[in-house]
């Protein structure tokens, strides 16, 4: 049993007893972890105020055998994500990144990369101007290029075709990226992006700062929130439940 | 078996206890924070205790059961159609304080500042798990805030992300009656230091600072 330090986010809490929680914590340098947090409800101790929803903080744990939860034994706390106070929205969209954070990464497998961009983006998401509908779409392709889902979107996912993007485009869910004329018949659930729906998938699928971060053109974000919505309900095998309260979600 | 023959006994192996005291182990096992040491321990102590006491404790279980039911009001615990906060005259009805859960009005209770009227939400939004507006009483609040007289609604839900989130949403809903919303302040306890506060808590603070 080690004692180990690390930045985390709280993605999730349930009650354990009348002070105590089971915190789900994606950490920056050991991943998705499940740990005890004897007291943590109470006033004064170890945690105050640091293990609450989409907290930053800097944690202290003990690692226990691989079924066993860890220990949390100490929590200060870095960051609050203070979005409920003056906008649902930005507050159903920091329980997005939960989710998908909860969803899509496994314990114990770290990602500092998407660690640091989660960071960003509830930042982004509780001070920031930019819109919500952009700054979740940069994080949800930025989670999937980190964790080797990203769609094949330059090239056909069949045979390697380059895409130009004249004319409209057929994404392959099942397929997992676009394909060409040649490769598209005969394909299962295929839906046809037009050419400025393609590019935009293409332009915040970008790990650079060349991502956009204004306001998405309306009609091509439609097309690309109905395939981005799709490919992740695909994905983890059900629609995410934060899909219901975000109207930008809505394709 | 007499009473008397389990004081002091060790260790219980469940195969050797009549099927009564097996039964009564189990459920008390399932009471928050009793484990099963605690639960053999109290079954102990409720085989030692003479029967009276011991079905005191039954009746008294069912009789919270048989009896209280939620106040058709405010939501809070009641033993009749009222619980004791609403039929009382001398509260004050202009003002309403929203509150979680009956525990969280018990403690604003306890504190005895606050002589209004509440409404018991019997939860918090909390999407991740599975519950949304529809399951608390929040259309039974606005009904409530709509028919009322208040002059002031305190959101008095926990200061976490979820409860804040919630009284965010009731905020909105609320926003189109002529109603002050308020929330408990929050920020450095008193007689503490600031030096010892944390940047959160002293920001909240400064952002909640109010005139001397």
């Amino acid at each position: 049993m080690s004692t180990e330090k690390s930045l985390a986010l709280v993605l999730r809490l349930v009650d354990f007893s009348e002070t105590s929680v089971i915190a789900t914590l994606f950490t920056r340098d050991f991943g998705k972890i499940h740990g005890l947090a004897k007291g943590a409800r109470r006033l004064k101790g170890p945690f105050e105020s640091a293990l609450d929803l989409l907290c930053l903080s800097r944690l202290v744990f003990l690692r226990k055998s691989s079924d066993a939860l860890d220990l949390l034994t100490e929590a200060k706390l870095e960051r609050r994500f203070r979005a409920a106070a003056r906008d649902l929205s930005r507050l159903y969209a920091g329980y997005y990144v939960a989710e998908l954070l909860d969803e899509l990464t496994d314990d114990g497998d770290p990602h500092p990369e998407l660690f640091d961009f989660a960071c960003e983006t509830l930042a982004a998401l509780d001070t920031g101007p930019q819109p919500v509908s952009s700054v979740l779409m940069s994080f949800e392709l930025s989670a999937l290029r980190v964790l080797g889902h990203l769609p094949l979107l330059d090239q056909c996912v069949e045979c390697g075709t380059e895409m130009n993007g004249s004319g409209r485009v057929a994404f392959g869910m099942l397929a997992g990226g676009v394909l060409c004329a040649r490769c598209r018949p005969g394909k299962p659930k295929v839906v046809s992006l037009s050419g400025a729906a393609w590019q935009m998938l293409r332009d915040y699928a970008q790990s650079d700062e060349k991502r956009p971060s204004g306001e998405p053109d309306r009609r091509a974000y439609g097309e690309v929130r109905g395939v981005l919505n799709q490919y992740l309900s695909h994905l983890l095998g059900r629609r995410p439940r934060m899909h219901e309260y975000l109207g930008v979600l809505a394709s | 078996m007499s009473p008397s023959g389990w004081c002091g006994s060790p260790a219980l192996d469940m195969a050797q206890l009549s099927e009564s005291v097996t039964r009564l182990i189990e459920e008390f096992a399932k009471l928050p924070g009793i484990g099963k040491k605690s639960a053999e321990r109290l079954t102990y102590h409720v085989l030692r205790v003479g029967s009276h006491e011991a079905l005191a404790l039954a009746d008294a279980i069912r009789d919270v059961k048989q009896n209280v039911r939620h106040c058709s009001v405010c939501f809070n615990l009641a033993e009749g159609e009222l619980c004791s906060i609403c039929s009382d005259p001398r509260r004050d009805r202009g003002l309403l304080c929203i509150v979680e859960q009956p525990r969280d009005l018990m403690a604003l209770e306890q504190a005895g500042s606050f002589k209004g009227l509440y409404h018991v939400l019997l939860g918090r939004i909390a999407p991740l798990e599975g519950v949304g507006p529809d399951q608390l009483t929040i259309d039974a609040l606005v009904e409530r805030v709509r028919t009322g007289e208040f002059r002031e609604v305190i959101m008095g839900t926990n200061p976490t992300l979820e409860g804040d989130g919630t009284a965010l949403y009731i905020s909105n809903r609320l926003a189109d009656f002529p109603v002050e919303i308020t929330r408990l302040a929050r920020g450095i306890t008193s007689g503490s230091v600031l030096e010892f506060a944390n940047k959160e808590i002293l920001a909240d603070a400064l952002a909640g600072r109010q005139k001397f």
